[in-house]
């Protein structure tokens, strides 16, 4: 690989001991993908659950901070595994509870802001288009990459800490013009009426294109940042997109051949009425009638899908024993509170938690409480929700969640 | 005894000699393997009840969650990991694995792993110089 003279002097220690290990970790990916050098990069995030990166990822980030370890780009974090105010009623141990403080203590250190969402896009972390970025966490990769036309690879934690430290990535994959233009072509010709309509397509276009590029025409230019989300969170669950194109509305497909570029499309799918109920009904694990649970915000919610909550359980209340959380960042949270959505969810008897989530929360504590069948309007949290907390899913659109909270029976 | 030796690309740096425990199915680290003994827990799995640990691992590629390289990491630190790796192609989970943990590793030899190597065999993996010599025990 060429070096240049800083990223040489950052490999031989000049810039202390942290510096010196995340470069050679970048030399060794980069030589292992034949990256000819090192780009800048202009921000990071990273995965924040103690229980998602266990044991081994705690005492990676500490032995980084305790080398003295600085991020040196903006960096922000994924969700923590503790709710800031509901976590004791909620259920978490005092055990847990401080794993994660300590390994939030350890990114403190370290100087990363503490956004504890998984749409840091919602907040202010907006990379621009063409920008390089070293991001974790599956559905914003696709979001940060193909809504907003900025560079990423697929990120696990060491490679976006390391990044962050540096403010380097080796220049290979998604970063490289090459590597960016589509492979395959979903035709969309179902009529995409609801948000959670857009989760579903999602959830097929991952199944067919897997770790490839597909590009997605016959999608409506009313499309917005809530489908988008909800689409690339389904897509990078059921496959691993990274990348996605849609004709008309992402930056780099103004046109279908703009996608493709120099690659001709070898294959094509539909996606129709059919595609879209028989990819709808597989989505539903749960075969009780009984729903005690229904999550929202898998991606976290913006602040007009907690509107569009508010308005459906306004003057009404949740059947005893059902829960319902939309999960949000903090900054939302206090938007949703001056708009006065929180009294009407809260009234209720629902919740909005922040800066968290039920699959960075540790695991099985839901089923340990005696839930057994949440109901959500998110494809990618149908797919988690199993094996993170033992509860089987139901899936639909938002409306008929809601209805399912109210009346506690899934219709 | 037969000698080969295969040349190949360098995924992490080191060298290592030891005893080749050969996997023809994909190995998943996150939940596919415990930890504190080094023992294969996939149901099903080729290597199922069979320990890895200081073994060099001949597999074709990794599969499962982004969460794979701090498992061979936590691995690494109860001396549980292989000594080794040899793979038909790294995957960046595995290779990020073996490059935070400091266990040697090669890919994309000149010729196909894990048919030519077969468990038990002796090999030198050197792969700073992207080689792997074989010596059979048959």
């Amino acid at each position: 690989m060429q070096l240049t003279k800083e990223e040489n002097e950052m490999l031989d220690g000049k810039y202390g001991e942290a510096v010196q290990k995340s470069m050679e970790i970048l030399v060794a990916m980069g030589e292992c993908y034949d990256a000819e050098k090192m780009i800048t990069v202009a921000s990071a995030h990273l995965l924040h659950g103690r229980s998602n990166t266990g044991k081994a990822g705690a005492l990676f980030d500490k032995e980084m901070a305790d080398r003295g370890g600085k991020c040196v780009i903006f960096t922000d974090t994924n969700p923590s595994g503790i709710e800031p105010w509901a976590w004791k009623d909620i259920g978490i141990s005092e055990e847990a509870a401080q794993e994660q403080m300590d390994y939030t203590n350890d990114f403190v250190r370290m100087g990363i802001f503490l956004a504890n969402t998984c749409t840091p896009y919602l907040i202010g972390n907006v990379p621009r288009v063409g920008e390089h970025v070293a991001w974790s966490e599956s559905s914003a990769v696709p979001f940060v990459n193909s809504v907003l036309g900025a560079r990423t690879n697929r990120e696990g934690e060491p490679g976006s800490l390391t990044a962050a430290i540096t403010g380097r990535t080796p220049a290979f994959g998604y970063h490289l013009d090459q590597n960016r233009y589509g492979d395959l072509r979903i035709s969309v010709t179902a009529k995409l009426k609801e948000p959670h309509d857009y989760a579903t397509l999602g959830h097929f276009a991952g199944k067919v294109a897997e770790d490839r590029v597909p590009v997605l025409t016959g999608i409506p230019p009313s499309v917005s940042w809530d489908d988008l989300k909800l689409m690339g969170a389904a897509a990078a669950t059921s496959g691993s997109i990274t990348l996605y194109h849609v004709v008309g509305i992402t930056p780099e497909a103004p046109t279908e051949e703009a996608a493709f570029g120099p690659k001709k499309p070898r294959e094509t799918f539909e996606f129709g009425e059919k595609e879209l109920r028989e990819t709808e009904e597989s989505l539903s694990k749960a075969t009780a009638r009984e729903v005690d649970m229904v999550i929202f915000g898998c991606p976290h919610a913006s602040i007009g899908e907690i509107r569009d909550i508010a308005r459906l359980l306004s003057g009404k209340k949740l059947k005893s024993g059902v829960e319902l959380w939309i999960l949000t960042p903090r900054m939302i949270w206090l938007y949703a509170e001056k708009m006065g959505y929180l009294n009407i969810i809260e009234a209720a008897g629902a919740r909005i938690l922040c800066d968290s989530c039920p699959i960075c929360m540790s695991q099985g504590f839901l089923k340990g409480r005696g839930h057994k069948t949440v109901a959500t309007n998110s494809a990618k949290m149908t797919y988690y929700i199993y094996p993170h907390q033992g509860l089987l899913p139901y899936y639909g659109s938002m409306e008929r969640c809601v209805e399912a909270a109210i009346s506690g029976i899934w219709r | 005894m037969a000698e080969i030796i295969l040349k190949g690309h360098k995924v992490a740096k080191g060298k290592v000699e030891g005893e080749a425990l050969v996997s023809h199915e994909p190995i998943s680290f996150l939940s596919g393997v415990n930890t504190e003994t080094g023992v294969v827990i996939e149901k099903n799995h080729e290597l199922e009840g069979v320990n890895i640990a200081g073994k060099i691992l001949v597999f074709p590629v990794g599969k499962g969650s982004t969460c794979g390289s701090f498992i061979i990491y936590e691995m690494a630190r109860f001396k549980t990991a292989p000594g080794g790796m040899i793979n038909l192609r790294a995957d960046p989970i595995i290779a990020m694995g073996a490059i935070i943990s400091n266990i040697p590793m090669v890919d994309r030899l000149d010729g196909d792993p894990v048919d030519v190597i077969k468990t038990g065999d002796h090999v030198e993996l050197d792969a700073d110089k992207g080689t792997v010599k074989v010596r059979s025990r048959h």
